[in-house]
């Protein structure tokens, strides 16, 4: 028996364009918590989708139990014990929790001899007992689409468990939980390793690792930079070693100046497509100079918020100001000429047209005016010249300049090229929604520092973020938002960040 | 040979090269088709070329000559490059109207009856009076599909196939009613004045019938280009088409850039509709929807959704489709295999993509190769 249970020598992994994992070679001990550490892209989840056997390796080879293995498919892994949670839970919304454990491998019977016939019992009885066994609280007859998000992670969690897993893959378990199920989900892995299970861990939050993990692999690039004892390390070295130079954890945040109300929303309730209140009766302002943070479990109606007033989605009832005028039933243009910039959440879907190029994404908010174009000709030089002073400014890069076509452009440039264009507007107010999703640790310190600058120039910020750590870092006022109401609004310095988690899962008095 | 073709797939031109090559495909397969029935495809293609006026026929008929045969091409394409340009005008705002022929039935039907009938109107109101009326009728077909879709959610597919055929039946029904030709069971013909093609027209001592419809055809695929290359309404409408979501978020309205764009998509169908019905043809055959309006959609393919490339695309596919006359009667190959033609060619035509795709890969995996043995060298 070898000392390790998993271990994988010289990997390599190609993408069009990128190497993802370049001669990575790592071996985890049975029963550790290992974690992978590394920004995005720098080939964790290539790294596990491999073990997990969605991917092959172009080189290299795996090793079960010092056995050499060859994955052609996720079952094949499988079948080695290997359990794998991803990052979007694979679940089936209207079947219960036990229907969709128990979906592809039912326990079949003959009713009569001959019928078959699932046992949805028995596995009913199993899966109670597993999730009593290793603390899960999840009920098998629950429908999937009544559970929260946190939840569902642990059916997915129960589904490894249900298939006799032994190594468990988490691809950024934390990413969508409040603080406190966060410290729920780490007791929960803290009991898994007691029981024997290995864990791997994908994740970019050193924090985390630190609290639980054994053993850390630190990737970059594609490459292996490090493998460190967790005890025997600093929060500090991890994230030098992560991003490859010295990090600061916190950004320079003057005193807040404020000013006059710039947004005044006032009773706001927004319906969705099927007429459900998203948003309920919403009151808030919003003052110049002010980050106002709206933070929440992701679809308690936050993002419906920015729609709202950027008339991205009408508005059921109550009123929307902007420095005084009302602008509750105004068009999309109206609200943007009167002052409204806004990031969206989507960027691909939203933000930007994909297929267009840099040069005309960079002017979808001035196209229309003088001297961009005169009498609804364009004038193409006007656009050139715009972007090639956006692309200095904002320091956005790309492969042609200008004539880059935006969908061949790395997520970060993309971002920079959306936050240059609304910055750019010298609006009142900036709405940002999920500024810095998906973006690595150098994009997310240069996004919070335009943040932070438009706000000491005096424009009112919404920020509306699923990152707890962001909202803490940023915000002037916090807001929690739970089920379409906004059930606290405080300075962000009279609440913790446990404080606004209880607010998050609905607590009042929190 | 891989490698020049990889090179110009994934170059400046790819669009160009894999039209090109779309044709080149073509022909082949066409070749194969033609042997496999015993024929010389050399002599096929060399009569479809014959037929349309770019070769001379061996011998013709009294009073005509090669250039009658290149003017009854030019009838013939200029309906079809309207047809295409009008697909085209949807397809970059992301609609695929796919009710060209029935908005071009609506457009001649109107035209003949109100004015082509009207024995006492001059050419000069005639003609500019049908050509307004082509543009009105299918304007307005295009804009309330697009209204349908806007309103009700109702897909352009599913919409303008039902006009399709209810426009079929609707007019089929009026002139098997009151203008039927008891003798040709078609509808009657439309008065010289009205008609867009100038008939019996001596040029260099053969009988020629000029269509007013090309000049007015090459004009809008320049305006059609103009539109949308250089003003701000053709840039909203391209955004609609590639991301409706995004042209919402900044500040286009999506409706009503459905509703334009098909309005603008259906009057181009509708002048290609009294281009073909009052000068093509002269008349209607009743419950009959023309095939040109969906072989517009190859054309406008081919030409890789560009007006510029819709007019030598259209050139193209009309040379198979009026030259297969000529060619069926001296090759002996019954003329379908022109619309056989027309739809392998659509077929490859909609590879480009998938072809630029392939060349890209492959000139990605030579780099690698090339840089790895520098690397050895090393």
């Amino acid at each position: 028996m070898s000392e390790y249970i998993v271990e994988m020598r010289h990997i390599t992994k190609r993408f069009p364009g990128i190497v993802a994992n370049d001669d990575v070679s790592i071996s985890i001990r049975k029963g550790e918590v290992y974690a992978l550490l590394g920004e995005n892209g720098a080939g964790k989840s290539t790294m596990m989708s491999m073990l997990f056997g969605m991917y092959e390796p172009d080189s290299g080879e795996i090793l079960i139990n010092g056995k050499p293995v060859v994955f052609h498919s996720s079952t094949d892994a499988t079948a080695q014990s290997i359990g794998m949670v991803h990052q979007h839970f694979k679940l089936v919304d209207t079947y219960t929790v036990a229907e969709n454990i128990v979906l592809g491998i039912e326990p079949m019977e003959r009713k009569f001899g001959f019928l078959p016939w699932v046992d949805m019992k028995k596995a009913n009885k199993e899966i109670a007992e597993l999730s009593k066994k290793y603390g899960l609280e999840v009920n098998p007859t629950d429908l999937i689409g009544d559970l929260q998000v946190s939840v569902r992670q642990r059916v997915e969690i129960l589904k490894m468990l249900y298939r006799k897993a032994e190594i468990m893959i988490f691809d950024e378990p934390t990413a969508v939980l409040t603080p406190q199920e966060i410290d729920f989900l780490l007791d929960i892995i803290d009991g898994l390793r007691k029981d024997g299970k290995t864990i791997i861990l994908i994740t970019h939050k050193i924090m985390e690792i630190k609290r639980i993990a054994d053993r850390c692999a630190i990737l970059r690039r594609g490459k292996l930079i490090d493998v460190k004892n967790v005890a025997e390390t600093s929060v500090q070295e991890m994230a030098d070693l992560m991003v490859g130079h010295k990090v600061s954890f916190n950004q320079q945040k003057a005193e807040a100046r404020f000013r006059e109300t710039i947004l005044d929303v006032d009773h706001l309730t927004v319906k969705n497509e099927d007429n459900f209140e998203v948003v309920k009766d919403v009151s808030f302002k919003v003052r110049g100079g002010e980050i106002f943070a709206v933070t929440g479990v992701s679809g308690n109606g936050q993002t419906e918020i920015a729609d709202a007033v950027a008339g991205l989605m009408k508005i059921a009832s109550g009123t929307v100001k902007l420095d005084g005028k009302d602008i509750t039933n105004a068009s999309v243009r109206e609200r943007a000429l009167s002052g409204i910039s806004y990031i969206p959440e989507d960027r691909h879907g939203t933000g930007m047209v994909l297929d267009f190029t840099l040069r005309d994404n960079l002017a979808l908010r001035e196209y229309f005016k003088e001297p961009f174009s005169h009498k609804g000709i364009l004038n193409q030089e006007q656009f050139q010249k715009y972007a090639e002073e956006l692309i200095g400014r904002y320091d956005i890069r790309s492969g042609q300049g200008p004539a880059t076509i935006v969908r061949s452009m790395s997520g970060g440039n993309q971002q920079k090229a959306i936050v240059g264009r609304e910055i750019e507007e010298k609006s009142k107010l900036i709405i940002f929604v999920q500024p810095t999703r998906g973006l690595d640790i150098g994009a997310i310190e240069n996004i919070h520092r335009q943040i932070l600058q438009e706000r000491d120039n005096g424009a009112a910020i919404l920020l509306i973020s699923l990152e707890l750590d962001e909202i803490m870092e940023l915000a002037d006022t916090i807001g929690v938002i739970y089920r379409g109401e906004l059930l606290k609004i405080a300075p962000a310095g009279e609440m913790s960040s446990h404080e606004v988690g209880r607010y998050m899962m609905g607590v009042k008095d929190a | 040979m891989k490698k020049f073709l990889a090179k110009r797939l994934s170059g400046r031109h790819s669009s160009l090269w894999a039209s090109f090559l779309a044709i080149i495909l073509t022909l082949i397969t066409a070749s194969a088709l033609l042997l496999i029935m015993g024929k010389n495809p050399l002599v096929a293609f060399q009569s479809f070329l014959q037929g349309c006026g770019f070769l001379p026929k061996a011998n013709y008929g009294g009073g005509s000559g090669m250039l009658s045969d290149l003017f009854d091409f030019l009838n013939y394409l200029a309906p079809l490059m309207l047809a295409a340009l009008a697909f085209i005008a949807g397809f970059k705002t992301g609609l695929f109207n796919i009710g060209i022929s029935g908005q071009m039935l609506i457009s001649g039907f109107l035209a003949t009856v109100l004015v082509g009938y009207n024995k006492e109107l001059s050419a000069v109101v005639a003609k500019p009076l049908v050509i307004l009326i082509g543009i009105l009728a299918g304007g307005l077909v295009g804009a309330l599909v697009g209204f349908l879709k806007f309103r009700f959610n109702i897909h352009e597919v599913v919409s303008t196939i039902m006009i399709n055929y209810i426009i079929s039946y609707l007019t089929g029904f009026f002139i098997n009613n009151n203008f039927v030709n008891i003798m040709t069971r078609t509808s009657n013909v439309c008065s010289p004045a009205s008609r867009l093609t100038w008939t019996n027209v001596q040029i260099g001592g053969v009988n020629c019938k000029v269509p007013l419809g090309i000049v007015i055809a090459v004009l809008i695929a320049f305006v059609v280009k103009f539109l949308f290359d250089k003003t701000s309404f053709g840039f909203e409408l391209k955004a609609v088409g590639l991301n409706a979501q995004c042209a919402k978020y900044f500040g286009v309205g999506v409706g009503k850039s459905i509703v334009f764009s098909m309005a603008i998509s259906g009057a181009l169908a509708g002048l290609a509709g009294v281009t073909y019905y009052l000068g093509y043809t002269n008349t209607i055959i009743p419950k009959t929807l023309v095939g040109m309006g969906y072989d517009s959609i190859s054309v406008a393919l081919l030409g890789n959704s560009s007006p510029i490339g819709a007019i030598f695309a259209s050139v193209i596919v009309c040379i198979f489709q009026q030259g297969a006359n000529y060619m069926s009667s001296r090759v002996g190959v019954a003329k379908e295999i022109a619309s056989l033609i027309t739809g392998i060619m659509l077929l490859y035509a909609s590879c480009g993509n998938y072809m630029k795709m392939i060349a890209n890969s492959y000139l990605r995996k030579e780099m690698d190769k090339s840089s790895d043995r520098k690397e050895e060298e090393r």
